[in-house]
């Protein structure tokens, strides 16, 4: 599974990017993840995302975001904002294996 | 207060929405933000030509206009990237070509400007409308060629190669009509009619760059980014759309007396905000991490503890969500009252000269204390500024904080009277 994760910059999604990392490997779970700004974000759906996740702090541009991930055929979903923290991993790798399917 | 953020659901946050992700507004963001590694690098030059030790100082003196070379290239022709980037970003965001958006940019925006004969020397271009004082114009030139370029597309007014030309080469010559377009009707106002397009644009934007520098043109960014914050939406980058352009022009017009030793005009470009405002993160959150960490609710204390390195760093992500401070009719109080009371303060310190006004821009990542001494060319007295102003936003969120935790602590105990 590979989930790419937008935010404004890059910056904060690096911090749940560790979380979800951690919490994976202790589920054992194989997973993928990085962070991207919304600048960059167009260019690297293009790399074989299997979903997008949205920090809920650009959620104002979520219709924006699918249109982008929807040329690609790329799943989308929101953070919600308790699971954007440091202790927010479990929360969102839930989020994530909802869509794998 | 439950009742302001419904208000602010309802009605700022469409309206910003829709700011934001309008295509032009957009373009013009993304194009400028490209810029941001050339001017941070390239003022960098500023503090090693003027070094903040005197010693230092005196020995750099002889070599200062050297070292300035790379600053003049880069923050020098700031308006000259940026158009090239804007034009590229707005043709990608048509799905056209991007290289020949950024290049029809350019051409119409050099367009604006009229070579001097320096005799011996051949034509020269003037740099001084190609840095910030050309940014207006750039934007504008750049936004009209992209249009062309559409326009021609729309219309079919390109030139279509038969089958069996190579894509890059049949693309390049999309641009042949917009580009027999742009450039005779840009020298056409420009030179044969003589209408100084970038004298105009320039006293067209002048009193936003003027308003742009006022006490209430810093209080309203710094309430907007709150409010936007407040309601867990990146209020910095929704702003920034707007304010971005005109920060950057305070700020070249700050680097460049800075560069020839005039006092510094202007107390708000950029980095007055990121340093002296948004001190661990927008809200000012830093006050707020300290007193998490001697918290007596556990949790608080694990989220201080988990913050405090990212607050560091002016990330706040963690402490808006995780605390939170998004939708929380206690902590939205010293969230917006803290940044406009040290806003303030800083305002005054800078306009009574007790503080240099920031000329430099610097990666935002770094530490209060230090990134403004950096942004101010080394001035000790900006960094005991940060200081005071962490204290006071501190005491803001003091008693706020308190009740926050008071009210915590009491719905733990109410949840394990629950399960026993």
């Amino acid at each position: 599974m590979k989930v790419l994760i937008v935010c404004s910059g890059g910056m904060s999604s690096a911090i749940v990017v560790k979380a979800i990392e951690k919490e994976a490997a202790r589920q054992d779970i194989k997973i993928t993840v990085k962070a991207v700004g919304t600048g960059e974000v167009e260019d690297e759906l293009k790399n074989g995302w299997g979903l997008l996740l949205v920090a809920p702090q650009v959620r104002h541009r979520l219709d924006e975001l699918k249109a982008k991930a929807g040329t690609c055929e790329i799943p989308v979903a929101l953070i919600p904002p308790q699971g954007y923290t440091p202790f927010g991993g479990a929360m969102v790798l839930d989020e994530i294996l909802k869509h794998m399917v | 207060m439950y009742k302001l953020f419904e208000l602010l659901e309802k009605y700022l946050i469409p309206v910003m929405t829709k700011l934001s992700e309008q295509r032009h507004l957009q373009a013009i963001r993304d194009g400028i933000i490209s810029t941001i590694p050339l001017i941070i690098v390239g003022s960098f030059f500023m503090i090693i030509a003027f070094p903040p030790v005197p010693a230092l100082a005196a020995l750099v003196k002889p070599y200062a206009a050297e070292i300035l070379l790379p600053f003049r290239m880069t923050m020098g022709l700031m308006a000259l990237y940026a158009c090239h980037s804007i034009g590229y970003h707005l043709a990608k965001s048509y799905r056209l070509d991007g290289v020949a958006g950024g290049l029809l940019a350019m051409a119409a925006f050099l367009l604006t400007s009229v070579p001097v004969n320096t005799g011996e020397q051949g034509l020269a271009l003037l740099m001084s409308n190609l840095g910030g004082g050309g940014m207006f114009v750039a934007i504008l030139m750049a936004l009209f060629a992209v249009e062309v370029l559409r326009f021609a597309k729309e219309r079919k007014l390109t030139i279509r190669m038969p089958e069996g030309v190579p894509d890059s080469v049949a693309r390049s010559f999309e641009a042949l009509i917009p580009a027999a377009l742009i450039l005779p009707l840009v020298w056409l106002v420009r030179d044969v009619a003589g209408f100084d397009i970038q004298h105009f644009v320039m006293s067209l934007f002048q009193p936003l760059v003027l308003a742009g520098n006022s006490l209430v043109g810093i209080l309203v960014p710094i309430v907007l980014i709150t409010l936007l914050w407040a309601t867990g939406i990146h209020g910095d980058s929704v702003v920034g759309t707007v304010a971005r352009p005109i920060w950057l022009v305070l700020l070249d017009q700050n680097i460049a007396a800075a560069a020839s030793g005039q006092p510094i005009p202007n107390i708000g470009p950029e980095p007055f905000f990121q340093w002296f405002v948004w001190i661990g993160g927008s809200g000012a959150t830093i006050g707020l991490v300290l007193l998490m960490l001697v918290s007596r609710s556990p949790y608080l204390r694990s989220v201080g503890k988990a913050t405090l390195l990212p607050g560091i760093c002016n990330i706040n992500e963690p402490v808006i969500f995780g605390v939170p401070v998004m939708l929380n009719p206690l902590l939205f109080v010293p969230f917006l009252v803290g940044p406009v009371v040290v806003g303030t303060l800083t305002y005054f310190a800078m306009s009574l000269e007790l503080v240099t006004k920031p000329y430099i821009l610097v990666p935002w990542t770094l530490p209060g204390p230090i990134g403004a001494y950096l942004a101010t060319g080394g001035d000790w007295r900006a960094s005991v500024l940060v200081i005071i102003n962490i204290i006071i936003v501190t005491g803001i969120y003091f008693p706020f904080f308190r009740a926050y935790e008071q009210k915590l602590m009491k719905e733990a105990e109410t949840t394990r009277e629950d399960l026993t």
